[in-house]
């Protein structure tokens, strides 16, 4: 980090020495320069700095394109560790470095420009793909083979139905189509839908849900009985308690169960539901106060907001003929 | 699909089934004053809504007085149980109506009784 610190400071200076002194062996002072300006951060750090600051996606997608411009041009072994420099200056660099080469400048700084594309474009793909693709992929590939005998306690989201207490296999009496022998089959598992379209998923869904005969169900009632084993020490109790719902889920969040996803102004600006009412008058009055209070209210939802207004709508309605009267 | 099926099960199984760790289910109410109340207060869960747009009406300077005494006869004609005024706060355990302290909605007999036997966390015999 020392280091990107002292390149950052030392290419400012000579970004402005190299523009003036144009005359002198610019290549060379070029490529003194691209030498000092190593930016050594991980890719992870980048990663997780892309996350935190989005704001400045594009400037950086630039400047890693013109730090790479910079180190294949340098065509040393270093690191393959992208930089990531906060310094605007090598946008500059990238081009006057196109226009320092020998060859034909414009060429140059099209082919520059086309590599940066491309690598914005890997990065976009890497930063929203990211490593969640990979474990998707991963999640079928297991690497152990564990006993029989460890694996009945782990009742994973995937049940397998493999084994009884004594330790024989049980296979499932339902339709055979399913092979959940061996756990390296072809059709078990989570479809990744690389090849085919995920169009045969929803009938599946559509099957299993209308037959949960009373066999399945009396099925999972032993499952589950043998499965919960008693919490064997504090912490597993509270986790049984925080699945129950006795426990609050910590840190603690003021806002389970309410989703109130209404932005500030449907709270406040609420004359838009008065227009049921009369222009004028004591109701007009009467209800104007009511909103102004409804504004001021920070526990009731949008939606409950609402429905006190149309309440007193309806009630005004009906006692209309008693307000003519008057 | 056959797992899809089985884990749709066991989810209903699960909800269905009380854990297996031993604990106590309170099936009964203690009296019948205790399920009296807890009728009323379900009521007054209820209709709170309603009695408090209708008291707006009432408590009112702006509206026509008419109008208020329509708002009255109509309060008036809700079911009596729906006013919260009605709720006592009895005690959980015994349904002693006198004597209960809000924090914990035990009697003085009862809180007295766990405090003595060091089951209220935080509480502890004064002296000074």
């Amino acid at each position: 980090k020392d280091k990107s610190a002292a390149s950052k400071d030392s290419t400012p200076e000579e970004a402005s020495k190299r523009q003036e002194d144009g005359a002198e062996t610019p290549k060379q002072q070029l490529l003194d320069i691209i030498g000092n300006m190593k930016v050594e951060v991980t890719y992870r750090k980048k990663l997780q700095q892309l996350k935190a600051s989005e704001s400045k996606k594009q400037a950086l997608n630039k400047l890693e394109g013109a730090d790479s411009e910079g180190s294949v041009l340098q065509g040393t072994a270093e690191d393959t560790q992208r930089g990531k420099p906060l310094n605007p200056e090598l946008v500059k660099a990238a081009s006057a470095v196109a226009s320092s080469l020998p060859r034909n400048k414009k060429q140059t700084e099209s082919e520059l420009l086309a590599q940066l594309r491309r690598h914005e474009e890997t990065t976009d793909k890497q930063k929203k793909g990211g490593t969640i693709n990979i474990r998707n992929i991963i999640s079928e590939m297991t690497v152990k083979r564990q006993t029989p005998a460890q694996r009945s306690p782990r009742v994973s989201g995937r049940i397998s139905l493999h084994l009884d207490e004594d330790g024989q296999r049980i296979r499932p009496e339902r339709s055979s189509s399913q092979s959940i022998d061996s756990r390296r089959s072809l059709k078990v598992g989570k479809r990744l839908n690389i090849f085919t379209k995920a169009s045969t998923e929803p009938e599946h869904a559509l099957k299993t849900e209308s037959s949960p005969t009373i066999w399945d169900l009396e099925f999972a009632k032993e499952v589950a009985a043998v499965t919960a084993q008693p919490p064997r020490n504090g912490f597993e109790e509270m986790i049984q308690w925080t699945k129950e719902g006795i426990l609050w889920e910590f840190p603690i969040d003021n806002e389970v169960g309410m989703e109130d996803d209404a932005e500030f102004h449907e709270h406040i600006f609420l004359e838009k539901h008065l227009e049921g009412f009369p222009k004028e008058g004591p109701i007009r009055h009467f209800m104007e106060l009511v909103i102004c209070g409804l504004s001021k209210n920070p526990y009731l939802s949008v939606k409950q907001k609402v429905e006190h207004i149309e309440w007193f709508q309806k009630y005004f309605e009906e006692k209309k003929e008693l307000l003519q009267e008057i | 699909m056959a797992a899809a099926a089985l884990c749709w099960a066991l989810r209903a199984a699960r909800q269905v089934l009380p854990s297996p760790c031993p604990r106590q289910v309170r099936s009964y109410y203690v009296d019948w004053r205790m399920l009296r109340d807890v009728k009323r207060r379900k009521m007054a869960y209820e209709y709170a809504d309603e009695r408090l747009r209708i008291n707006a009406i009432r408590k009112n300077s702006i509206l026509p007085s008419e109008l208020q005494e329509v708002a009255d006869k109509e309060i008036a004609a809700l079911p009596r149980d729906s006013c919260p005024v009605r709720i006592r706060n009895r005690c959980v355990l015994t349904s002693r109506p006198r004597g209960v302290k809000r924090r914990w909605r035990l009697s003085r007999i009862v809180f007295r009784h766990f405090a003595d036997h060091a089951q209220m966390s935080g509480v502890q015999r004064a002296m000074w």
